[in-house]
C-alpha cells in the first residue's frame, strides 16, 4: 500500500508542469479522436450506401471491404501503414498541413495514424450505419419509391435523417473506442499522452528533483480516460433510452466491438 | 504475387508460431477474464450495497481506461521484487479489461428473464436454488452466449496490442513484423498475418452468428 500511496510517490504531479505536460499530451488525443471521427462519417456513410445497394456488383466488394477492415486489430493497421505509407505522402502533407494546426499534427508521421483510424472507423461506422438503415420498415423505401423519389431523392430526405438518427448513441459509444484507441499511436513514436509519460517516468530524482515512478503516472492518464470516458458514456446511454422511446425500435449492435455490447448491456 | 508464396513458404514457422501465441494470450485472458468477470457480476446482483459499488466502480474504471494503459500500469506498476514477466502482465490486463465487459453482459443476462417468472417459480413452491438452477441460469446462458462471442472477437484484435507494446510477446502481429524486417517483403508478410487474424476473427463471427440463430428465444 506505502508502494501505491506514500505521498513521496505522488509528488511530481504537483511539481513543475508535470499535469500539464500530460494535459497537453491528451489533447492531441482527443483533436485526433474528433478527426478521425468526423472523416470516419464521411466515409462510412459512402460505405454504409455501397453495402445498402441493390446491384451485387456494390454491394459485394464493400461488404468484403468492410469486414476485411474492421475484423483487423488496429494496431496491425496502424504499423502497416508507419512502414508502407510513402515518405512523399509524408512530405506533401507536411507541406499542405494548417500551420494553426497543433504541433503533434506538423509530423508527417501523424498522416499514418489519421489514415489507419480512418480505415479502421469507417468500416465500423458503416456497420453502425448499415443496422440503423435496415432497421427502418421497408414500406419507407417503398413509399418513398411510390411517389416517384428517385433513388438520391429518398435516401436524402426519407431514409438517412430516419436511419442515421437511430445510429447516434452506436456513434457515440464508438467515440468512447476511438478514444481509447487513439493511445495506440504512441507506437508510431507520435507525441501524445502515454509518450508525454513514458517522457515524464523516465525523469530521474537527480534532473528532476523528485521521482517520478510509471504506476503513479499511468494511474493518473488512466484516471483522465476514465473520466472523458464515463461521461461519454452515460451520454450514449440516455440517448439511446431516447431514442428507444421514440421509436420503439431496438437496432441491432455491431459484432465485434466492445463498446458496442456494452451499449447492448448499459441500456436492458 | 510470387514472392507472396514465397514469404509464407520460407517463415510458415514463425507465422505459425505467432499464430498459436495469439490463440493462447486469447484464451488465458478469456479464463481470467470469466473468472473475475463472473465474481464482478455476483458483486453487481448482490443485495448488499457496498459489494454493488464496488461491482460497478470496478466495470467503470475497467471499461473507461484503453487497454495500452492497463498494460503499462500492470508491466512497469509493480514492484520489481516481484517479477512479473510480460505473459503474467499481458494477459491479466487484458483479461481484468475484458472481465469489466463480461460482468456487465452476465448481469444483463440475469435481468433478462423476467420477474414474473421467478415470482411464478417460488411461488410454485421450488426453492431459491431451484428457482436459480431450473429457471433463471438457463435462459441467461442463452442471452449471453451472442454478447460473449463478440467479446472474444474483441479480445482476439485487442490481443494484438499485448504484443506490440514493450512486452515484446511473439505473437501473430509479432512475428509479422519480424519477417517483414528480415525479407523486407513488408506488403506480403503483413499480407499473411493479417489472414491469421481474420481467420480467427471471422470464424468466431460465423460460429457467433449461427448460436444466435440456434439459441435464439422467442418471447
Amino acid at each position: 500500500m506505502d508502494y501505491l500511496f506514500a505521498p513521496d510517490r505522488w509528488e511530481w504531479l504537483f511539481m513543475g508542469n508535470s499535469f500539464r505536460f500530460l494535459i497537453d499530451g491528451l489533447l492531441v488525443n482527443i483533436e485526433l479522436a474528433l478527426i478521425a471521427m468526423a472523416l470516419s462519417l464521411a466515409v462510412g456513410l459512402l460505405l454504409a450506401l455501397a453495402r445498402t445497394a441493390k446491384k451485387p456488383m456494390i454491394k459485394g466488394p464493400a461488404g468484403i471491404w468492410i469486414d476485411v477492415w474492421r475484423n483487423l486489430p488496429l494496431i496491425f493497421i496502424l504499423l502497416y501503414l508507419s512502414l508502407s505509407i510513402p515518405g512523399s505522402w509524408k512530405e506533401s502533407y507536411q507541406d499542405s498541413v494548417p500551420s494553426w494546426f497543433p504541433e503533434a499534427f506538423q509530423n508527417g508521421r501523424i498522416l499514418a495514424a489519421i489514415v489507419g483510424l480512418t480505415l479502421y472507423n469507417s468500416a465500423v461506422i458503416a456497420e453502425i450505419m448499415r443496422a440503423g438503415i435496415q432497421s427502418l420498415e421497408r414500406g419507407q423505401g417503398e413509399a418513398a419509391a411510390a411517389l416517384g423519389l428517385p433513388y438520391w431523392k429518398s435516401m436524402r430526405l426519407i431514409i438517412l435523417p430516419q436511419g442515421l438518427r437511430r445510429m447516434v448513441p452506436a456513434t457515440v459509444s464508438q467515440l468512447i473506442t476511438l478514444n481509447k484507441d487513439t493511445t495506440l499511436i504512441s507506437i508510431l513514436s507520435i507525441q501524445e499522452v502515454m509518450r508525454h509519460g513514458r517522457i515524464l517516468g523516465s525523469c530521474l530524482p537527480f534532473t528532476c528533483g523528485v521521482e517520478v515512478p510509471l504506476l503513479q503516472v499511468f494511474l493518473v492518464v488512466g484516471a483522465m480516460f476514465a473520466l472523458l470516458n464515463y461521461g461519454l458514456s452515460r451520454l450514449s446511454k440516455r440517448l439511446e433510452i431516447k431514442q428507444r422511446e421514440a421509436t420503439g425500435i431496438e437496432v441491432e449492435k455491431v459484432t465485434g466491438l466492445e463498446d458496442q455490447v456494452r451499449l447492448e448491456t448499459d441500456t436492458k | 504475387m510470387g514472392e507472396f508464396w514465397e514469404v509464407l513458404r520460407q517463415h510458415l514457422p514463425e507465422f505459425l508460431s505467432g499464430f498459436f501465441i495469439t490463440c493462447r494470450l486469447v484464451a488465458i485472458s478469456f479464463v481470467i477474464a470469466v473468472v473475475v468477470g463472473t465474481i464482478i457480476a455476483a458483486f453487481r446482483v448482490a443485495p448488499v450495497k457496498w459489494l454493488q459499488r464496488i461491482g460497478g466502480i470496478y466495470v467503470e474504471t475497467f471499461r473507461n481506461i484503453p487497454l495500452l494503459v492497463l498494460i503499462f500500469i500492470f508491466y512497469f506498476g509493480f514492484p520489481e521484487t516481484l517479477n512479473i514477466g510480460p505473459w503474467l502482465a499481458g494477459t491479466m490486463a487484458l483479461g481484468l479489461y475484458t472481465a469489466a465487459y463480461i460482468a456487465e453482459t452476465l448481469r444483463s443476462g440475469v435481468f433478462a428473464v423476467g420477474k414474473g417468472q421467478i415470482d411464478a417459480a417460488l411461488s410454485l413452491g421450488l426453492t431459491y436454488r431451484e428457482t436459480l438452477q431450473k429457471i433463471i441460469l438457463p435462459q441467461s446462458f442463452r442471452t449471453v452466449i451472442p454478447p460473449l462471442g463478440n467479446l472474444i472477437i474483441a479480445m482476439i484484435k485487442n490481443s494484438a496490442i499485448i504484443g506490440a507494446s514493450a512486452l515484446a510477446i511473439p505473437d501473430l502481429l509479432k512475428s509479422g513484423r519480424i519477417v517483414a524486417a528480415q525479407t523486407a517483403q513488408t506488403l506480403a508478410s503483413f499480407f499473411w498475418a493479417a489472414l491469421g487474424y481474420l481467420i480467427l476473427t471471422i470464424t468466431a463471427t460465423l460460429v457467433v452468428r449461427s448460436l444466435e440463430k440456434r439459441l435464439a428465444i422467442r418471447r
